[in-house]
């Protein structure tokens, strides 16, 4: 493979590895900090999507994705409180399988209540013009919305790097994953602190939506699209691993991209992001960058 | 008291005459029926297909109506039994035994997807229950004696007619370097293969990627940015795609983000449907070759015309390649059955196959007894704006295929049957294009 064509691919599994790491990163802040494996992450993913699509068709292509981005985000942190609310402060103490049919029943009402409110039908998109056009690098074409994808993934990034080890909230959220009761015992509302945690949560796969609707059509299969690849990637990174979950974007990323370019590897692409999750499990149940449940 | 009493009982007895004479036996304000009878439907309301599930639905609730409004059929009025099977092939199965056992309808219309249908044949089969496809389209589904079926009919060009109209159509343009991307099911792999055969027929000196990279998964990812560039990295002067419905969207819409003039650097041939045109708008791109199996626009007569203007005063939509289809779909079978005076199925198939139908699409179509397929034709051109017309792209430089034309001859078709199509006898090598008929 020439330069050319391996900086193609490597940008192209970068932009895949973005929205991803977006998604998964709120998916693993949820598990990191609360225990909870939250299988509706995807439906506020594809909420948000739907959302962003109808207030920018209401308000028009030039503020659209912008006004879309705000009121999305705040929908999706907003039926993420509700769930946390509802739902999840009754299973917290409950195990795993508990909690994930508690949050698989979200992820058909939510699913049933998406086509009752939007129809069945896809919706699309455009742009903002900002983010149009395209970029020439070395003889090929490169989307200049892909590059705003990994941009902001690298900006989400450090945001939830930054708020979870340079501020007040972030050592609440670190010492609740510790140690909540000994929190809850110095004073702070872990009640409160937990919804919090959940609504960035949901905000993150929100802003996952936000993100990808002008890029693909927004439809009612969006949920399960993106679940089972955040799933792969929190176990290959790590539950609860901001750094993890960036690692594991890239390396199903890079897989998937590569893989699908290679006549040989083509067949399988799809199929070594599962065995290296299964490789993984194997070896490092916790992840790369998880730590081993006590 | 005794006032009371006599006025509640004569209010009684004029409900139960209300109700004698109005309700359950479904008379409308001018028929009276003598029962009713389901038509069953599994179909994508909601799954990767649900563009053309919803599309589908709608039409066949409306022909049920229009059918109704004519007296049913046999004296029955026809209601239509929808579930949604979510694009998956186990829930399809699980909708059609239920449709069949439990809910015991007369008929099925065949779903969206050959795996689909080629999943469903058996129990149709098995249970003696006409399917009438208007949407799946493998040509294996009417010649692969594991899934041939005395009660299947197809009233859509099948994967043979489009793919090898697919390639004759790249051989005109051209084309010597094709990029290839398909679906990997059934439905994909049988349409290429058609396509890849027609094409080499014409020019056996075209080039196309490596094989082992024509197929995408199915369903597949929404992201399309591996296949976007490795149709950069291979400058192709074709793209060659049957992806359609959300993949299709998705594809195009990222592509045109890579490149605006994608499509002018690359020019692709695609299968495609006023469901795919109406999901992008305008932002559908211009100058694209399309292969459509009944887009309203390109074969407008009096009766489809007429159900053009029903469909969009009643949906506020333009009715899509396979709203057209399944109109007809239903009306194929209600027409035999009214002829066969019966629901049995093997009457019923005696007034379709060697038949003739009158169809929307404005000519009359016969269902071959060999194969039962019907010599429906196929739309070719060129998408370019509407002119403000229909909020979609339409097409210039079109041509209707007649289905006799590009329907499989009885020769090949016999060959297939035979098995004489195959690497050393193996019948999972089976291919028409390894057919003694074919090379000649």
């Amino acid at each position: 493979m020439n330069p050319g064509n391996l900086l193609l691919f490597a940008v192209g599994g970068l932009s895949l590895a973005a929205y991803l790491f977006i998604v998964t990163a709120g998916l693993s802040l949820v598990f990191g900090a609360l225990r909870v494996i939250n299988m509706a992450h995807g439906s506020l993913y594809m909420i948000a999507a739907f959302v962003t699509v109808v207030v920018a068709n209401q308000v028009g292509v030039a503020a659209g994705f912008w006004a879309g981005l705000l009121v999305a985000v705040l929908a999706a942190g907003a039926v993420g409180a509700v769930i946390e609310v509802v739902v999840l402060r009754r299973v917290y103490r409950q195990e795993h399988l508990i909690q994930l049919l508690g949050t698989y029943a979200v992820t058909l009402i939510v699913a049933g209540l998406v086509r009752l409110i939007w129809g069945g039908s896809y919706r699309t998109m455009v742009a903002p013009a900002l983010l149009t056009g395209s970029l020439q690098i070395a003889g090929f074409s490169y989307a200049r919305y892909s590059f705003f994808m990994i941009f902001a993934a690298m900006l989400i990034g450090a945001g939830v790097y930054l708020m979870l080890y340079r501020t007040s909230l972030g050592r609440n959220i670190r010492a609740a994953v510790s140690d909540s009761e000994l929190l809850s015992a110095s004073g702070v509302n872990v009640k409160v602190l937990f919804t919090t945690v959940f609504i960035i949560g949901a905000a993150l796969a929100g802003l996952g939506g936000v993100i990808v609707a002008p890029s693909q059509a927004v439809g009612t299969t969006m949920d399960s699209d993106i679940l089972v690849l955040a799933f792969a990637i929190s176990v290959i990174g790590g539950l609860g691993s901001i750094v993890g979950s960036l690692v594991g974007s890239v390396i199903v990323g890079e897989v998937i991209s590569f893989g699908l370019a290679n006549p040989a590897t083509n067949p399988y692409a799809l199929a070594f992001v599962f065995i290296i999750m299964v490789v993984v499990l194997t070896i490092r149940p916790w992840g790369l960058f998880g730590i081993a449940e006590q | 008291m005794i006032r009371l009493s006599r006025a509640l009982a004569f209010f009684a007895v004029g409900v139960l005459f209300a109700t004698a004479c109005g309700g359950s036996s479904g008379t409308n304000t001018t028929t009276t029926f003598k029962g009713t009878k389901k038509v069953g439907l599994s179909i994508a309301l909601s799954g990767q297909s649900n563009l053309y599930g919803h599309a589908i639905s709608q039409s066949l609730l409306l022909a049920a109506a229009d059918i109704n409004a004519k007296g049913g059929v046999n004296g029955y009025k026809i209601e239509m039994d929808i579930l949604d099977d979510a694009t998956t092939v186990d829930k399809a199965v699980a909708n059609t035994q239920q449709l069949i056992l439990q809910d015991q309808v007369v008929a099925l219309i065949g779903s969206v997807t050959s795996a689909q249908c080629a999943a469903e044949t058996p129990v149709a089969r098995q249970n003696k229950i006409i399917t009438i496809a208007a949407t799946c389209n493998s040509y294996q589904l009417t010649l692969e004696p594991d899934l041939v079926s005395p009660y299947w009919v197809s009233i859509v060009p099948n994967t043979y007619m489009e793919g090898t109209s697919a390639g004759q159509l790249a051989a005109k343009l051209g084309a010597k370097k094709i990029f290839i991307v398909a679906p990997k099911y059934l439905f994909g792999t049988s349409e290429t293969n058609a396509f890849v055969a027609s094409l080499k027929k014409q020019n056996a000196n075209v080039t196309f990627n490596d094989p082992a990279t024509w197929y995408v998964p199915f369903p597949t990812n929404p992201r399309w940015d591996s296949t976007i560039n490795a149709i950069q990295a291979f400058h192709p002067d074709l793209v060659y795609s049957n992806i359609f419905s959300q993949d299709q969207v998705n594809f195009i819409k990222q592509a045109l983000a890579v490149d605006p003039q994608f499509f002018t650097k690359y020019p692709m041939e695609t299968l495609s449907s006023i469901d795919d045109f109406n999901a992008l708008g305008a932002q559908y791109p211009q100058g694209m070759h399309v292969y459509m199996r009944a887009p309203f626009f390109a074969l407008s007569n009096a009766k489809l015309d007429a159900f053009v203007k029903e469909y969009h005063d009643k949906y506020n939509e333009y009715p899509s390649d396979w709203a057209v289809m399944d109109n007809d779909a239903l009306n194929v079978w209600a027409t035999a059955a009214n002829k066969a005076g019966s629901f049995d199925s093997d009457k019923v198939m005696k007034e379709i196959l060697g038949k003739s139908f009158v169809s929307l699409r404005g000519y009359t179509f016969t269902i071959r007894a060999q194969d039962h397929q019907a010599n429906v034709g196929e739309t070719i051109g060129t998408t370019t704006d509407s002119a403000g017309k229909y909020p979609f792209v339409t097409l210039k430089d079109l041509t209707n295929l007649k289905g006799d034309d590009i329907l499989m001859s009885t020769t090949l078709m016999q060959e297939v049957l035979d098995g004489k199509c195959e690497n050393n006898g193996d019948p999972k090598t089976a291919n028409f294009a390894l057919c003694p008929s074919w090379s000649k």
